[in-house]
């Protein structure tokens, strides 16, 4: 009986969507917000990738929180975590030659590329997000390679910390000095299409890169610490 | 200067802040929380007569809205904000000497982003920005109900959280869905282009919205997370969630009506299911022996009172609800809290378990009465200014219909006072009549209550000293051209 409801249910929401859906032409650029990004935002914000110029210039707030949100959900975690009995230590069974030497091997290359994302997102496609994502893998790659390796947490956290504060004091620096508007690009735009561009928009994707990498890697370790 | 956004941007910068001063000093982390809610609450003291003269728009980065995200910093946003920053810097005074248990640092991370959030949700003007900021507010409550780490904790953590997702699931789609049609984001410009709710394909959006804020501000039936959640948290975030959390959602859903979608003929439902939200509260909360989930269905109760007052659609009525949420605040900030002091010192939160405790903790049990009393409605309490308020502004309408809800919402008064009464004699008039050795609530938790009761006193007698903004902020929902105009310029 309960699971007939569901379904019924489960239909008119189904329904109530193609209905909409039906209204929203597939694919047309209709939108007007979506029109005055494409046409202004190069010149507006000094970024050849649009999506950062939205990401982090027009809607730049929304980012703060959404940092805000995955800064909370490993703090939440650890919260939650703390509060369990420990199950005595782990027993840990060393890797392979193979995956030890690989994970050395590529560790390094992958906080690179990791960077590169980061450095680079104003310019091509990927950013902080991404970027901190794939660092937080490197680290992912040494709890398994590694085993026996553990990250410094309090190193770990004071990365995040100031990566944190340094987002919130670029947004401060904006009202304060240049335009009355927190978070407004109060640097030079510099010259387009060049790795010293587009104001406060590197600046600020650096650090949610390092940011996200650093709760990433605080949230597998964690796991891994508990489990 | 001083620039609302202030409000949002400090507590965030010390809450993200507060693992490096953990570091340095694990004695003064606990005063960050109090520190940062007493700026809040200046500058939000300092902004209100600002706000009345004229509304603020506060445009992030500088760009014109709907093409950047604005704030909109009306008699609403400042009545709410001041709340929640009052409430916030009284629980967080109670909980210097209250939270003494486990993972410290994270409750004041999650405390401060927790009313971070919900300073956010009651300040933005921008429809996906209230979606950010009430995950924030949401995911913050699911850690913080778990932060004992108890069984009971956990599950009913994990109620909320897959209630509360699925609620950000249908608040997301919705948004999602109004962005295809609408192309726009900003509040304003989504109410700017709104024509009419009779077409499907706005209807469809606005239900989802609705639903999924609805969740968070307990709306009957989407309340079922609410009394496990309330009763299993800390006593200082039961107040929290009670007080400010769920009256958060309820604005959030409000707002989506009245400035949004102007769903005035959606009203006359929210006007039944007003009721029935606060008939089924009251009438849960009477049978139960559990002291907390007690509060916490009285909590369900208000709710459906204040959804019943502001759906009256008339400038009398929204300030009266607006009205019933503070001496609800107040209230039910001061009954959590001093409830907290009662559970610690007998150990059970079963009402029976309290019998003679009033002679035992005479302060604190006196200060549970007066909560009691504000919540029930009688004066010169603030619950008895508020409800009496609604109760006028249900007459005037004239109509036979609201006249007769009123006699059903003063039945739901009446149950209220029984089960309020009950707990109240066996505080006083039940147990050994030995002289007990007197063992109170710490001093700094006594203050923070007594500033509660000081309140509730001050504005049950003098209800006109808030009646200038409450009247602003009942305009500001009525008048949505204004709104419009204000924004879009």
């Amino acid at each position: 009986m309960k699971k007939i409801i569901s379904l019924i249910l489960l239909f008119i929401i189904c329904l109530g969507i193609v209905f909409c859906l039906q209204d929203i032409p597939f694919g047309a650029a209709k939108t007007k917000v979506g029109h005055y990004y494409i046409d202004n935002g190069r010149e507006e914000t000094g970024a050849t990738n649009i999506v950062t110029s939205v990401v982090l210039n027009y809607r730049g707030f929304d980012t703060l929180g959404e940092v805000t949100i995955l800064f909370l959900a490993a703090i939440g975690l650890g919260a939650v975590l703390a509060t369990l009995k420990k199950k005595g230590k782990r027993q840990i069974e060393p890797a392979s030659l193979i995956l030890k030497t690989g994970c050395r091997f590529l560790f390094p290359l992958i906080l690179l590329f990791g960077a590169y994302i980061f450095i680079h997102g104003h310019l091509t496609p990927g950013g902080g997000f991404q970027g901190g994502a794939i660092i937080a893998s490197a680290f992912l790659l040494v709890y398994l390679g590694c085993r026996e390796r553990k990250i410094n947490e309090v190193a770990n956290k004071i990365t995040e910390s100031i990566a944190g504060l340094v987002f919130i004091v670029m947004g401060l620096i904006g009202l304060t000095v240049g335009g009355h508007y927190f978070l407004s690009n109060f640097m030079p735009k510099g010259e387009i299409n060049t790795l010293f561009s587009s104001g406060i928009i590197p600046i600020i994707y650096i650090a949610i890169g390092f940011k996200v990498g650093s709760e990433l890697t605080g949230i597998i370790d964690n796991l891994m610490e508990k489990s | 200067m001083v620039n609302p956004i202030l409000l949002i941007v400090v507590p965030l910068g010390l809450a993200f802040a507060l693992p490096i001063v953990n570091l340095i000093s694990k004695k003064i982390i606990k005063y960050i929380p109090v520190l940062a809610f007493l700026f809040n609450l200046i500058l939000s003291l300092l902004l209100i007569p600002k706000v009345l003269e004229q509304t603020i728009i506060v445009k992030i980065g500088g760009f014109h809205p709907p093409f950047g995200i604005n704030l909109f910093v009306g008699p609403v946003g400042i009545l709410f904000s001041t709340l929640i920053a009052l409430a916030g810097f009284l629980v967080s005074i109670y909980a210097l000497s209250y939270i003494k248990e486990g993972p410290k640092e994270k409750y004041h991370i999650l405390y401060l982003l927790l009313l971070t959030g919900a300073t956010g949700v009651v300040l933005t003007g921008d429809m996906f920005n209230l979606f950010v900021f009430f995950e924030i507010l949401c995911i913050s409550s699911y850690a913080l109900v778990a932060y004992l780490g108890n069984k009971a904790g956990i599950e009913s953590s994990i109620k909320y959280l897959i209630q509360g997702s699925v609620g950000s699931s249908l608040l997301l789609l919705g948004i999602g869905l109004l962005y295809g049609q609408l192309g726009t984001l900003n509040m304003a410009d989504i109410a700017n282009q709104i024509n009419s709710i009779s077409s499907p394909s706005i209807f469809v959006p606005m239900i989802f919205i609705i639903t999924g804020l609805g969740i968070e501000a307990a709306i009957f039936p989407l309340n079922a997370w609410l009394p496990d959640a309330h009763s299993s948290a800390p006593s200082s975030i039961s107040a929290i969630l009670s007080g400010i959390a769920i009256e958060v959602g309820l604005y959030a859903v409000i707002r989506v009506i009245f400035t949004i979608f102007n769903a005035s003929s959606f009203l006359m439902f929210f006007v039944f299911l007003g009721v029935l939200t606060l008939l089924i509260g009251e009438m849960s909360a009477f049978s139960q022996k559990n002291i907390k989930r007690m509060l916490a269905y009285s909590s369900i109760g208000q709710i459906g009172l204040i959804m019943f007052a502001i759906s009256l659609n008339t400038q009398l009525g929204i300030s009266a609800g607006f009205f019933q949420m503070i001496s609800h605040t107040l209230g039910k900030g001061l009954l959590f809290l001093s409830v907290g002091f009662l559970i610690y010192k007998t150990g059970s939160m079963k009402i029976s378990s309290f019998e003679g405790i009033g002679k035992k903790m005479p302060i604190t049990s006196l200060l549970f009465t007066i909560g009691a009393f504000s919540i029930v409605g009688l004066p010169p309490f603030a619950g008895f200014a508020s409800k009496f308020m609604i109760i006028k502004a249900a007459l005037t309408t004239g109509q036979l219909l609201f006249t007769v809800l009123i006699g059903v919402i003063l039945l739901g008064t009446v149950i209220e006072g029984a089960y309020f009464f009950k707990v109240i004699q066996s505080i006083y008039f039940k147990g050994t009549t030995d002289i007990i050795k007197r063992d109170e609530a710490p001093l700094i938790a006594l203050i923070s209550m007594s500033i509660f009761v000081l309140l509730i006193i001050f504005i049950g007698v003098y209800p006109d000293f808030i009646a200038r903004i409450l009247n602003s902020a009942a305009s500001e929902f009525i008048n949505r051209i204004d709104y419009i105009r204000s924004v879009l310029g």
